[in-house]
């Protein structure tokens, strides 16, 4: 027991120049651009976040988008925690789909797909079908992008998945919202212009060699 | 002449951007300022005829100095011809030799560090990548317009747009880095307006803000 508290205090010790150096970044970066009430919630809910593994600088930045904005100090604090929720919520998404440890640029880009309108579960569906080569922080930022532009969360879901299932190049996947753009400049909605482009998916099977669709062998090589 | 060109046109002349990445409004001062450019190198150049008789005065007056013949006796550089005998065990012997030293150095180097990265900074201020994009917006009747987002720490006076004409189109090319921004124009100085050509989402304020993804691969935009 003795043992077990003498670890926690050294790791207490350890962790806590670290926090208190990055209050201090924080509290730096925020000066002058938000009120004090402001600087000092943002540093606890920073340093809660970071203690939890992740990424403080969209917090930092929504902090500063509030002040530029001239948005009254208690609107600000009260964005800048639900972001951090958000940031939870996304991690949260990314380990039911399967990543145990994601990076930031994968729980920012799930963030964005919850602040687009996927679900939780849509969230993580996308990234259990996101394995090499497909990057689960793209797929997610492409569907993020696709909802924002106003997708339906469900049929922006199908479209990637049946992009992927058709084994589309990932590469394939960036030009979708520019596909969905075009349609909506030519005067469809948003879901006709996706309903489009997945329509093209079914018509126009994927051309990644290495593509084997899901539940057939890979092909043996003939030999003479 | 060139300061007076923007400085994605200079980037032209230098050949770093092609006509085709010029934005569609510097098209035309790109092609004025090739146009120029490719006038200048096919001028004639004419040289004045007493040239050639001034040049070759000059040339038999060094070479008549004997000062100048004696320096050149003494450092003009000759052919040396060396013969080594040598037996083929020493060669091996020697690149042996040379072959452990390396080894040996490269052992006892110091393993290459990460580079230093300030904890101050976030990584996508730290990156260098960053991709040219575009900003436009149709604000007819504006005095001023601006565009501020995460790309600069939402400074609303950091990135003015300038008028395209008198149509009420505003531009202007920036370079943000790679990452996912969020940004909004700022018309004159006040209205905070989301891009009606990109993908918004809630700012958390009752607004929309505007989002652009800059992906490293292939230096594009979402």
């Amino acid at each position: 027991m003795t043992a077990l508290r003498s670890a926690l205090l050294a790791a207490v010790a350890a962790t806590l120049p670290l926090v208190l150096a990055g209050q201090g970044d924080v509290a730096a970066r925020l000066d002058g651009r938000v009120p004090p009430e402001v600087v000092r919630a943002v540093q606890g809910i920073a340093a809660a976040t970071a203690a939890r593994g992740l990424p403080v600088e969209p917090l930092i930045d929504k902090a500063i988008e509030g002040g530029a904005k001239h948005v009254p100090a208690d609107r600000v604090i009260a964005a800048v925690r639900a972001l951090a929720a958000r940031l939870d919520e996304a991690r949260l998404a990314l380990r039911q789909g399967g990543i145990e440890t994601p990076g930031a640029d994968v729980v920012e880009g799930g963030a964005y797909a919850l602040s687009a309108g996927l679900s939780r579960r849509q969230t993580s569906d996308l990234v259990r079908v996101s394995r090499p080569p497909y990057d689960p922080a793209l797929t997610l930022r492409v569907a993020a992008t696709l909802a924002a532009l106003g997708v339906p969360p469900q049929q922006t879901l199908d479209l990637m998945e049946s992009m992927i299932s058709a084994g589309r190049a990932p590469g394939d996947l960036l030009d979708l919202p520019s596909g969905v753009q075009a349609g909506v400049d030519q005067g469809a909605t948003p879901a006709q212009a996706a309903n489009g482009l997945a329509r093209g998916v079914a018509q126009a099977p994927g051309q990644n060699p290495n593509f084997v669709p899901p539940g057939q062998a890979k092909p043996h090589p003939h030999k003479p | 002449m060139s300061a007076q060109y923007h400085p994605l046109v200079k980037r032209l002349l230098d050949g770093e951007l092609s006509l085709a990445e010029l934005p569609a409004e510097l098209r035309a001062e790109g092609e004025q300022a090739l146009r120029l450019i490719r006038g200048v190198d096919r001028a004639p150049v004419t040289l004045p005829a007493t040239l050639d008789a001034r040049v070759m005065a000059t040339v038999r007056r060094h070479a008549a100095s004997p000062v100048r013949r004696a320096w050149r006796r003494l450092t003009a550089p000759r052919d040396v011809e060396l013969r080594l005998r040598v037996r083929p065990w020493t060669v091996w012997a020697g690149a042996l030799a040379a072959a452990a030293a390396v080894v040996l150095l490269v052992s006892r180097a110091p393993a290459p560090s990460s580079p230093p990265r300030d904890a101050g900074l976030p990584a996508r201020v730290a990156s260098h990548d960053s991709v040219y994009v575009r900003f436009v917006l149709y604000a007819p009747g504006a005095q001023r317009v601006t565009v501020a987002g995460t790309f600069n720490q939402w400074d609303q006076n950091a990135a003015p747009l300038a008028p395209a004409g008198t149509n009420g189109v505003w531009t202007t090319t920036l370079a943000v880095p790679v990452g996912q921004h969020q940004y909004a124009f700022i018309v004159d100085g006040e209205r905070w307006v989301a891009d009606p050509r990109a993908p918004a989402v809630d700012d958390g304020f009752g607004r929309r803000n505007s989002v652009v993804a800059v992906i490293a691969q292939g230096a594009r935009t979402l």
